[in-house]
């Protein structure tokens, strides 16, 4: 069978299945803690994806390899349908305790609050897009099994569902790369894409394990390091304590957590060279040098700012500011700034929170696991606005290059990169501008500031997961739910993906013209 | 029959960056943290169990450094 349909239905059928693949490797999580329900709730979760995924599948067998836009529409409702699918396990546990089910896990507010199918899709998307905001209140008294949930959907996000589905029903030809593509990843690291992206699981694999341990090392109990080293390696910051890792207020884990989420910053073909004792790549990649430079730099700017700010000592304003922005420019998420311990970073001064959003919009480096508009955009805008503003100053028979992490392009390739740069960061910033509007607008009045609202879609759309105390089961509308479920799917899949599969639905919906 | 013909340990040798080393890190990295979860659940936290963790993270620094020396 041909046709668009056909083709999306089948590799969403096979994105469903992996999912449903997830649900039922979790079981053995449950089992290992005696959550017995929990065992339950994840195989009868993963019945319906699997259900779902396999008819799409067998329905739609002979579909043809997708092209560019199926592809897209692919990644686009794919990742959607993820995020609501992967719901499941929330829900059904949440109700599986309120309906007096027999279980020993305890009913807490938390966990109630999962009763709400849009509380956990929340989640759910929250977790596979790698933001890590969250609609717990406390999460240390989540059942270990919804703990192991979220921290899983984060590390599979990180890499990616498309990535992963690739992997492990691997398909040779050239629909795959098209795939591959499509879920804002470019990067080969070997001719044949099923090949680069075994390998990239290879490489996050081994970069887990020694997170673990070095989480471990650094004071962690066993459950939480392989959790936060899950969650901060994939840079999506989702905690099992209440307090994120302010909870430790240690230095050596703040320490330790630093190169974990800077790992997961850079591109995997870098990793993949580096690990062959190319470590020059750390310098001489232009993405990954300056994700070094701009993280000091940001990092010794809000130090500054912290110091002659909330802080009374150099090294606190250090200790706190270093972490937040790497943090947050790594997209990851993780908290060491609350009220607790030091002063929240809701209470930071404005131009504090507006360095932090920032980082979160610029993001770390291309072919990682980080959100924002990413450091090769950023360097691309940057150079091509010097290169359109020199333009004047030479002939018109003038053949001009520009290079950009050592390639010399034409003034054909300069203008395409520097169109796709800029329709990417004008888009981005077209929607954290409109997303915070409607947030300010359906937030109580006077409750939170400009900087706050700002700071909050910028985290969302950047894949980040700071808060400035708006998320929450509570304190959100419903409204500003749904508009952050946009923010944070857009801002994983980097915009043009969700514009296309949109124009093609009313397209063929017969609502566009 | 070889060790590589095993499904997983085939899988791993097959998708990483043709070093022995670091597939057979990859392969024990379960082991020995299932190991240090266990121990310290028994035990509690100790010296030898921070060893552990520490020989695996000391050998892949020092096998990274080693390969860049080599390189």
């Amino acid at each position: 069978m041909n046709g668009t349909t056909a083709t999306v239905g089948r590799d969403v059928g096979r994105i469903l299945e992996a999912l449903g693949g997830l649900m039922i490797v979790s079981i053995v999580v449950s089992l290992v803690w005696r959550e017995w329900f929990g065992a339950v709730a994840f195989g009868a979760s993963a019945l319906v994806p699997l259900s779902v995924g396999y008819g799409l599948h067998r329905r739609f067998a002979g579909a043809d390899s997708p092209s560019r836009l199926h592809g897209m529409v692919v990644a686009a409702t794919g990742w959607l349908l993820v995020g609501v699918f992967g719901s499941l396990p929330f829900l059904l546990v949440a109700w599986g305790v309120h309906l007096g089910l027999p279980t020993t896990i305890e009913g807490t507010p938390t966990l109630a609050a999962f009763r709400e199918p849009l509380n956990a899709v929340f989640e759910s998307t929250s977790g596979f897009t790698g933001t890590g905001l969250t609609m717990t209140d406390n999460e240390e008294v989540l059942p270990r099994s919804l703990q192991w949930w979220r921290t899983f959907i984060e590390w599979i996000g990180g890499v990616g569902v498309i990535v992963l589905t690739t992997a492990i029903l691997a398909r040779p030809g050239s629909g795959s790369l098209t795939l591959y593509e499509s879920e804002a990843r470019s990067e080969k690291i070997h001719p044949s894409i099923v090949s680069t992206v075994r390998t990239i699981w290879w490489i996050f694999l081994l970069f887990t394990f020694v997170s673990i341990l070095a989480l471990f090392l650094a004071g962690m109990p066993p459950w939480d390091a392989i959790n936060h080293a899950m969650t901060g390696l994939a840079t999506g910051g989702f905690s099992i304590t209440d307090n994120s890792i302010a909870t430790y207020d240690s230095a050596a884990i703040d320490a330790a957590l630093i190169p974990i989420m800077l790992l997961g910053s850079i591109a995997f073909p870098v990793h993949y060279l580096i690990l062959q004792g190319d470590l020059r790549n750390f310098y001489a990649d232009l993405q990954t040098r300056w994700v070094f430079i701009y993280m000091s730099l940001g990092s010794a700017l809000l130090w500054a700012f912290l110091y002659v700010g909330p802080y009374d000592s150099p090294g606190a304003a250090l200790r706190y500011g270093a972490f937040q922005f790497v943090s947050a420019a790594t997209c990851t998420g993780f908290q060491t700034a609350v009220d607790a311990t030091n002063v929240a970073l809701g209470a930071w001064p404005a131009q504090a929170q507006l360095l932090v959003a920032f980082g979160m919009f610029v993001g770390g480096a291309a072919g990682s696991t980080v959100g924002g508009i990413k450091i090769i955009r950023g360097l691309t805008l940057i150079k091509g606005i010097r290169y359109h503003v020199a333009d004047v100053f030479y002939p018109d028979s003038a053949v001009r290059r520009l290079e950009i992490n050592g390639r010399r392009l034409t003034e054909t390739e300069a203008n395409r990169e520097f169109i796709e740069a800029t329709i990417i960061t004008a888009l981005w910033t077209t929607f954290l501008v409109v997303g915070t509007v409607l947030l300010l607008v359906v937030l109580p009045a006077e409750e939170y500031s400009l900087a706050n609202a700002f700071f909050e879609v910028a985290s969302a759309q950047g894949n980040v997961g700071l808060s400035a105390g708006i998320t929450g089961p509570d304190s959100m509308p419903a409204v500003g739910k749904v508009a952050f479920l946009g923010h944070m799917w857009i801002g994983r899949l980097e915009i043009i993906p969700i514009l296309v599969a949109l124009r093609t639905l009313f397209n063929r919906g017969g609502m566009y013209p | 029959m070889n060790l590589g013909d095993f499904p997983i340990v085939g899988a791993v040798y097959e998708s990483g960056a043709d070093d022995r080393i670091y597939d057979g890190l990859l392969l024990v990295g379960p082991v020995v943290i299932l190991l240090i979860a266990v121990l310290v659940t028994v035990f509690e936290r100790s010296l030898i169990v921070e060893l552990l963790a520490a020989g695996y993270v000391g050998v892949f620094l020092g096998y990274v450094l080693y390969r860049w020396m080599a390189h």
